[in-house]
């Protein structure tokens, strides 16, 4: 089921995680020096050296969540303070960070405990550090800004960009945020079922089982929310999905991840939709063997019995192999294997190349073919 | 199955039986050529008259009958929009392996969604009977087929729908 192969979606970073196991499980020390990039715009740098094996540099750059909103160049005091207070067991923050980065974290190692689930577990987290960037900067961001536009009275739209193409708005109001999802796609296949899974997830906010989720309401149209936003950011495809986020929503502990969640939604779609292709096409393939047998059997000749058929699936012929027919054939292929080594010449090594140079038949023309003549 | 839709197969199993008389015939313009004449069209003596079968606007049987070929094209129900995106990319699927249907055209006949091409020779190849049996069975299957992925897909977006407001609570 898709649900159960989404682990991409979790906040640790699938090669971060990778390289540092590596490093972590590595018997003999090796120098390291490597560039990873992903969703094409956020960028690590891992750095290890043979001589202490212990510490490890882990450098960071990503683009800021809101262009518009982030006015100094570097990461904000309080994603500073929150890097600090999660890492502080087993790294620190090196300034000033490498250059063309935007943090860079000294690893140790070292300080991590010995226990080999406690060290599985610190390797995720260090690997989460984009999601902690993320929705500490989210955060801040959110709060900040609402409370300067209540200040002058105004409410508008934050425009942000986690993936780069696809940008979404969030809109705070006193008693609620709402966060607005353009979506767009590049096939009109995809938006088909798209819109069919948005419709699903207003069904399904109403059932008794999501009641404490947030509302969600999607809408062909801008929301009024975004009036006066820029045309290019208003269209789309696939219309527009809100979620209306309460405080009982962003709690304490589960601010963190209701944020991760939203940053996530427009690639959870893709993904269902992918994933919903897939399963279409299967189907597909599955109801044409059905339809191509029946055509098989209206050939003149063939017998209705069903197993006489060529089927692709080797599965089939397995099941209807009984055990000992099958114990029967393997008995039989292993003596005539036997007796063909018995029959097969003996082979001396060198013999070939002696019987081609002496035993040499001489080449005759045939009678029947003519040679040209000069 | 549905009484109307019990009556529609009928009709065209009625049809083909009475339609699927053929004999080897050769082209009357190129010579030593055999060519199904209900795509040359280029002798109407050696044409009969087509047979439409509607059940509806949306789904039609249409069947061109000649001496040597007989044409059948359909039109398959697509009440809304997943439903068309899912026809669509059923018959797509179809024809991209009419090589495994051996009466399958690549391309159906314009303002239907598939079409089958029986010749002759695949009378003489198959039982006729049987022939008829696979267009029928093709229409009912293709309508349960798209009923039953429309239902598909809805269960599993509520699925993941579910899922994915689960993890606020």
């Amino acid at each position: 089921m898709a649900i159960q192969r989404m682990t991409w979606f979790n906040r640790a970073s699938p090669a971060l995680v990778e390289i540092l196991n590596k490093l972590d499980r590595s018997e003999t020390p090796t120098d390291v020096d490597q560039d990873i990039y992903e969703h094409g715009s956020v960028r690590y740098h891992v750095q290890a050296s043979a001589s202490d094996p212990q510490i490890v540099y882990l450098s960071i750059s990503t683009p800021p969540l809101s262009p518009e909103a982030s006015l100094s160049p570097g990461l904000p005091e309080c994603t500073m303070r929150d890097i600090k207070s999660t890492y502080s067991d087993y790294a620190e923050i090196v300034e000033p960070p490498r250059t063309g980065f935007l943090l860079t974290l000294r690893l140790n190692f070292a300080k991590i405990s010995h226990r080999k689930e406690k060290r599985v577990k610190a390797i995720a987290e260090i690997s989460s550090l984009l999601a902690v960037i993320m929705t500490s900067q989210l955060k801040d961001m959110l709060w900040s800004l609402g409370s300067k536009d209540m200040d002058y009275g105004t409410y508008k739209p934050v425009k942000l960009v986690y993936h780069p193409r696809e940008p979404f708005f969030v809109f705070r109001l006193p008693e609620k945020i709402t966060v607005i999802f353009p979506m767009r796609f590049k096939e009109d296949s995809d938006v088909v079922l798209a819109t069919s899974f948005f419709q699903e997830l207003m069904d399904a906010g109403c059932s008794a089982a999501c009641a404490k989720a947030p509302r969600c309401i999607w809408s062909p149209i801008p929301p009024p929310e975004l009036r006066g936003e820029a045309f290019q950011h208003l269209a789309t495809n696939g219309g527009f999905v809100s979620f209306e986020i309460l405080p009982q929503h962003v709690k304490g502990a589960r601010a963190d991840k209701a944020i991760w969640i939203l940053l996530n939604f427009d690639a959870y779609v893709k993904y269902h939709v992918k994933c919903t292709r897939g399963f279409i096409q299967r189907k597909l393939r599955h109801r044409m063997e059905s339809l191509a047998a029946v055509l098989r059997n209206a050939r003149v000749g063939k017998t209705q019995d069903a197993k006489k058929v060529p089927s692709s699936s080797c599965v089939n012929k397995l099941k209807t192999l009984s055990k000992s027919m099958a114990l029967k054939r393997k008995y039989a292929t292993l003596v005539s294997n036997s007796i063909k080594r018995i029959h097969s010449r003996i082979r001396i090594k060198g013999l070939d190349r002696f019987r081609r140079r002496w035993f040499k038949i001489p080449k005759f023309n045939s009678l029947r073919k003519y040679t040209k003549l000069e | 199955m549905a009484n109307a839709l019990r009556l529609y197969l009928k009709c065209i199993r009625n049809t083909l039986e009475a339609a699927m008389c053929l004999q080897n015939f050769p082209c009357q313009e190129v010579e030593r050529h055999n060519k199904p004449e209900v795509e040359l069209k280029t002798s109407p003596e050696l044409l009969l008259n087509p047979v439409l079968i509607c059940r509806n606007e949306a789904e039609k049987c249409l069947i061109e009958t000649s001496i040597n070929s007989i044409r059948i094209s359909m039109k398959v129900k697509q009440a809304d929009e997943l439903e068309n995106i899912l026809a669509k990319k059923f018959l797509r699927f179809l024809s991209m392996r009419a090589e495994a249907f051996q009466v399958l055209r690549r391309k159906p006949v314009q303002g239907y969604d598939i079409s089958f091409l029986i010749t002759n020779y695949h009378c003489e190849d198959m039982h006729k009977h049987k022939l008829i049996d696979f267009i029928v069975q093709f229409m009912q299957d293709i309508d349960k087929e798209i009923n039953e992925l429309k239902l598909s897909v809805n269960t599993r977006g509520r699925l993941v729908a579910t899922e994915f407001l689960k993890q606020f609570v």
